[in-house]
């Protein structure tokens, strides 16, 4: 089988159909194109090779991919990007990300709640107008309908205030509490609503009971990723000597303006139709555009996106069709449950890697002078000769690839470094 | 090495096993791999390229499998995988997995058709 297979890859080259250089030109650069959906680390190697087998792959005088390999190539480069996430976020560029999501997602919370308790107390007016609604005391028909609000939004000043102060375990614990709070109002809203849409119910479920209780209207994938970024990122201050004051303000105005776009609109017309399939779009595009224009900018800010973009799919599930259901609401509500719950495992992994990074630097040096003593003479010149740091075991890791590789283009090793053995690499 | 122990709990998914297959024959680039896993299935699968590299990508983080060599043929990178001791432990322990499933079907099988209960 050895020599079977082994020959029959080296007579590869040759079996290939004589090709129209144009299409195949045409073809190529389409391959190259949807190779961008794979990660850069991954295209830097892997890129040449698989356009070699998608090409040598193709049928003769194709121009175009076929439906089957373009859907394939897509989902598994997305399902690689998936797979790096928590890697993505364990670097250096995603724990500061982590830390200005610390810093704009509480304040960007608070605000749409703010905006929310606006909402309704705007309602409240309207609907027994005698009654004075912007007083001081906030007068008792207004707490009415929106009591709760008041509570939870004094939270996440809180919270955003703690953070700030440095605070940040008590900032995290509060949130976290409103959160899971906000994640079991869902919960209930969920089962509400598919007994609505099923004409089912329990009948010793008290469905109304949630209307009374201290949850608020908290936006559960922002307030998600406020909780888990305080309690597992460098914090707030971080983030703010990352960003800065003036790009920090800029971020929570332009997601607040984006998140926030539904009830802004309401606030200014209350009779517009945001129940609308074409209006609900309408605000998953300005919060994309919120996004793309206040945080992609640099490795950090790109993280920043990405993360914050988390934010978009409860948005997006409004678009999903279902037929013979009288509401849609259960969809965004569920997706809204599972992105909020599925932010953790990510973030906890991410924490991890973090956490190895930093007991990786801070183990005590190997003594490669015993390890490996053959080799030890050389592999100090190379370290000395190209001024590389060999004093951690990370650094010592980065510097024996460095050499691994010169040793590989000379053709004095057969083994690709980055997969070979590393006596400095954790196994 | 999470992977390893994982997939040591699981049952290995169909193209990594006949990716494993393919290179427990010797180091093969990633066109001879396609070819090689769609003989050793019987012609039923045949592996796209997209799948192929991210599995090869999965089991190099592993280290059930490693760059070989590389070669331009035809102006075109070609890289070689072989397969690492760990993964021909792995392996061989799927196919033995898989052997006594097929011997535990195989068995009630032949009861079936001698008219007992399976």
């Amino acid at each position: 089988m050895s020599a079977g297979g082994t020959g029959q890859a080296a007579g590869q080259g040759g079996d290939m159909p004589a090709r129209d250089p144009a299409g195949t030109a045409a073809l190529e650069r389409r391959y190259l194109r949807l190779l961008r959906c794979y990660p850069p680390s991954h295209r830097a190697f892997h890129r040449e090779e698989m356009l070699g087998v998608l090409l040598a792959t193709a049928r003769p005088g194709q121009r175009t991919p076929g439906l089957g390999q373009t859907v394939n190539l897509a989902a598994c480069g997305l399902a690689i990007r998936v797979r790096r996430i928590p890697g993505w976020l364990a670097a250096e560029a995603g724990q500061d990300a982590l830390a200005v999501v610390s810093l704009i997602a509480p304040a960007v919370v608070f605000i749409l709640l703010a905006l929310g308790w606006a909402v309704n107390a705007a309602a409240g007016a309207r609907v027994l107008p005698r009654v004075p609604v912007w007083t001081p005391l906030l007068p008792v028909p207004v707490l009415l309908f929106s009591g709760e609000s008041v509570v939870v939004m004094i939270a996440w000043l809180a919270v955003v205030v703690l953070g700030l102060t440095g605070r940040q375990r008590t900032a995290a614990k509060i949130a976290f509490i409103s959160l899971t709070l906000a994640l079991l109002a869902l919960l209930l809203v969920l089962v509400v609503l598919i007994q609505q849409v099923h004409s089912f119910y329990f009948n010793t479920f008290p469905g109304e009971l949630f209307q009374f209780l201290p949850f608020g209207d908290v936006p559960v994938v922002l307030a998600s990723l406020a909780a888990c970024s305080l309690a597992l990122s460098p914090g707030p201050r971080r983030g703010l000597a990352i960003v800065g004051w003036r790009r920090a303000c800029l971020m929570i105005a332009g997601l607040s303006a984006g998140f926030g776009f539904p009830a802004i609109v309401q606030l200014v017309n209350p009779a517009a139709p945001i129940w609308d399939l074409a209006f609900r779009l309408l605000g998953v595009l300005a919060i994309a555009v919120a996004v793309a224009v206040t945080c992609v900018r640099g490795p950090v800010g790109r993280r920043v996106a990405g993360l914050v973009a988390a934010g978009l799919l409860p948005g997006l599930a409004v678009a999903i069709p279902l037929r013979d259901v009288p509401a849609v609401f259960p969809v965004p509500v569920l997706v809204s449950l599972l992105a909020a719950v599925l932010v953790w495992p990510v973030a906890i992994i991410s924490w991890r890697g973090r956490a190895e990074r930093r007991r990786r630097l801070a183990e005590r040096d190997l003594d490669f002078t015993v390890v490996y003593a053959e080799v030890y003479a050389e592999f100090q010149a190379f370290c000395a000769r190209r001024r590389l740091p060999a004093s951690s075991t990370r650094q010592l890791e980065r510097a024996w690839d460095a050499w691994q590789a010169g040793r590989f283009r000379r053709g004095e090793i057969s083994q690709w470094p980055f997969y070979g053995d590393n006596p400095f690499r954790p196994r | 090495m999470i992977y390893v122990y994982d997939m040591k709990k699981r049952s290995m998914q169909e193209p990594t096993f006949l990716i494993l297959t393919a290179l427990a024959a010797g180091p093969q680039h990633g066109y001879g791999i396609i070819t090689d896993a769609e003989r050793i299935s019987g012609g039923v699968t045949r592996l796209q390229t997209g799948t192929l590299y991210m599995a090869l990508d999965r089991l190099s983080s592993a280290r059930l499998v490693e760059p070989d060599r590389e070669e331009i043929a035809d102006g075109r990178l070609r890289r070689y995988y072989r397969l690492t001791d760990e993964g021909a432990t792995l392996l061989g322990a799927e196919t033995e997995r898989r052997h006594a499933s097929a011997a535990v079907a195989a068995q009630r099988l032949r009861a079936r058709l001698a008219g007992g209960t399976a």
